[in-house]
């Protein structure tokens, strides 16, 4: 008996250890990130000798990034704003129908997930060409929008699929339109759903490479696109910088939306 | 894939005024626009890429023509240099996805067995990658193992090693980069399908006289497999298609399709053989979606759909 008791306490420290070590590995270039961004030597070295807040002015001061960040932002915004009416029409659509063909539906509504971002980027780029269309911006938004829309989607039917269908009828028997019974009783009852989507798809726009790889031009380059381009032939810490502003932004918006709506149901790609 | 044809809404409301003819094509008319979108955005566009690689090569030019060939595709196939970036593209999925596989059921069996209350501050540490670009995360792992990094610093500190050991710019760089972007996409999955099992089946278990590692591996894995094939599917294909960390952390000739096809798109502009690997690409990916999809039958489906 004893025996067996130790043995089970010996598994349970074993998996423990394993897990602890699991989660200082997610964290660790992270917060790796964050202390290189506060070393005043434009090397990289470990542990720092001099902190400072240098590089955060630097990384401030570079046009290029700055543009890039205003660039993501705005194309993150306009994407978002086009894909929710769509992904919200979509999921009352989906939830009221009672069609057979729905779960077919709704996978090729999901699609745009699972088809791999660089041939997404790709189709683009060469189904626009050939019909002559080669602004970079518009591009990107029907891009970003197909980055959005699936997660508006998604968590708006989540968040439909815990309402009673009745209660749409119940507000139409008693006179309201279909619009009215939407806005006023329907949409504030999804809204966690529908806004957790919103920011998700965000903040996945904000952060996409695959898709955009292949959509910038020389005057229109997203964030992410700008720091790696600027990587692959130089390594300062005002990359790092940049980076630990983005890990705080997403860190506060990801609090939130925990708070919000539960990160559990927002199942992400990247 | 019209909706115009959907079915009459056949569950009845009790009760209520007789509802006019209009309502239920009124709905499926809601389904309309995201259909347009991703079918004018995203099928046919595909489409017209997919047709594009059965047209001979002619840099620079995307207009289909009526000649048609599969060059393209026989160059693919007679070539061994690219048989040997689609092994090396499936050999390095396939050791991220199966550690992947490892890790992921560790971290979601550790944060299923938390309290509740703790539950919260796990989950983010786990989900907090997904919220950080890709880039960013690469950028960490080449601060973490630089020739000046976290690892080389430390070793050599410790007096350990005399010159940095070159840990950048290999395939375990890659896999350990590919690792730490999929592993929360892992968990996921698994740690949802753990919490659908009834707390006293194990027990239940525990009391007729199963140790925990027979629990672990004949109740609690097995119940909580569709998390995990749903989890394996989407690293899998996920990894076949990464491009940022290959490219960032494998050295400029990684060797991955992806870093090829951007080659053949972007510095070539060869855009008909390009084509081809990215159909190659796409079917690699897909078939394994497919097969798992009919393999592990409806709920697998539902998992992947709802929670990719």
């Amino acid at each position: 008996m004893d025996n067996t008791t130790m043995v089970a306490a010996v598994q349970r420290h074993v998996f423990n250890a394993l897990a602890w070590t699991l989660y200082g590995f997610l964290l660790a270039p992270l917060v790796c990130i964050a202390i290189v961004s506060f070393n005043y030597e434009p090397v990289q070295s470990f542990p720092p000798t001099t902190w400072s807040f240098r590089w955060y002015a630097s990384a401030l001061q570079n046009a290029a990034f700055v543009n890039a960040a205003t660039a993501s932002g705005i194309l993150a915004l306009c994407a978002t704003l086009v894909a929710t009416p769509l992904g919200v029409m979509a999921a009352m659509g989906l939830w009221r129908s009672q069609w057979r063909g729905k779960p077919f539906l709704e996978a090729f509504f999901i699609s745009p997930i699972i088809v791999p971002g660089l041939v997404t980027g790709i189709s683009l780029l060469v189904a626009l060409a050939a019909i002559d269309v080669r602004e970079a911006t518009i591009r990107l938004l029907i891009g970003h929008v197909l980055i959005v829309m699936p997660y508006v989607v998604r968590t708006t039917m989540a968040s439909l699929s815990q309402l009673d269908p009745s209660l749409q009828e119940a507000a139409e028997t008693l006179g309201a339109s279909s619009w009215k019974a939407f806005f006023l009783i329907i949409l504030p009852l999804i809204r966690p759903g529908v806004v957790a989507g919103m920011v998700f798809g965000f903040i996945l726009s904000f952060d996409d490479v695959n898709v955009s790889l292949f959509l910038v031009d020389a005057r229109t380059v997203t964030l992410p696109i700008s720091i790696m381009s600027y990587l692959q032939y130089s390594f300062d810490p005002s990359v790092a910088a940049i980076s630990t502003m983005l890990i705080a932004l997403t860190f506060a918006a990801t609090v939130i939306l925990e708070r919000w709506f539960g990160l559990k149901r927002l199942f992400a790609g990247h | 894939m019209s909706s115009a044809d959907a079915m009459p809404l056949t569950a009845d409301v009790g009760g209520g005024a007789p509802r006019s003819r209009w309502l239920p094509g009124g709905y499926a008319l809601l389904l309309v626009p995201a259909c347009v979108v991703v079918g004018a955005c995203l099928v046919v566009p595909l489409s017209y890429v997919l047709a594009l690689g059965f047209n001979p090569p002619r840099p620079g030019t995307v207009e289909l023509s009526d000649n048609l060939t599969v060059a393209n595709y026989l160059r693919f196939l007679t070539t061994p240099f690219y048989w040997r970036v689609v092994g090396k593209t499936i050999y390095l999925s396939t050791v991220t996805t199966a550690l992947c596989a490892i890790l992921g059921i560790v971290l979601a069996c550790s944060i299923w067995r938390t309290k509740p209350s703790r539950r919260g501050i796990l989950l983010i540490i786990v989900l907090s990658p997904l919220l950080v670009s890709i880039v960013t995360r690469t950028f960490g792992w080449m601060v973490v193992l630089g020739d000046n990094g976290l690892i080389n610093s430390l070793l050599m500190g410790l007096g350990l090693i005399r010159s940095p050991y070159p840990l950048m710019f290999n395939d375990g760089a890659v896999i350990v980069g590919l690792l730490h972007v999929f592993l929360p996409l892992m968990v996921i999955p698994v740690l949802a399908s753990l919490e659908r099992i009834d707390p006293s089946v194990p027990q239940a278990a525990s009391t007729l006289g199963a140790g925990q590692l027979t629990i672990a591996l004949r109740i609690v894995l097995p119940l909580a497999s569709p998390g995990l094939v749903a989890g394996i599917t989407i690293v899998f294909s996920l990894s076949m298609s990464s491009y940022v960390t290959p490219a960032l952390m494998g050295g400029p000739d990684s060797g991955m399709i992806t870093t090829l096809i951007y080659q053949q798109f972007v510095v070539t502009f060869n855009w008909q053989f390009g084509s081809v690997l990215v159909a190659m690409l796409l079917a690699t990916s897909m078939t394994l979606v497919g097969l798992m999809f009919y393999e592990f039958g409806r709920r697998t489906r539902t998992w992947i759909i709802r929670r990719w």
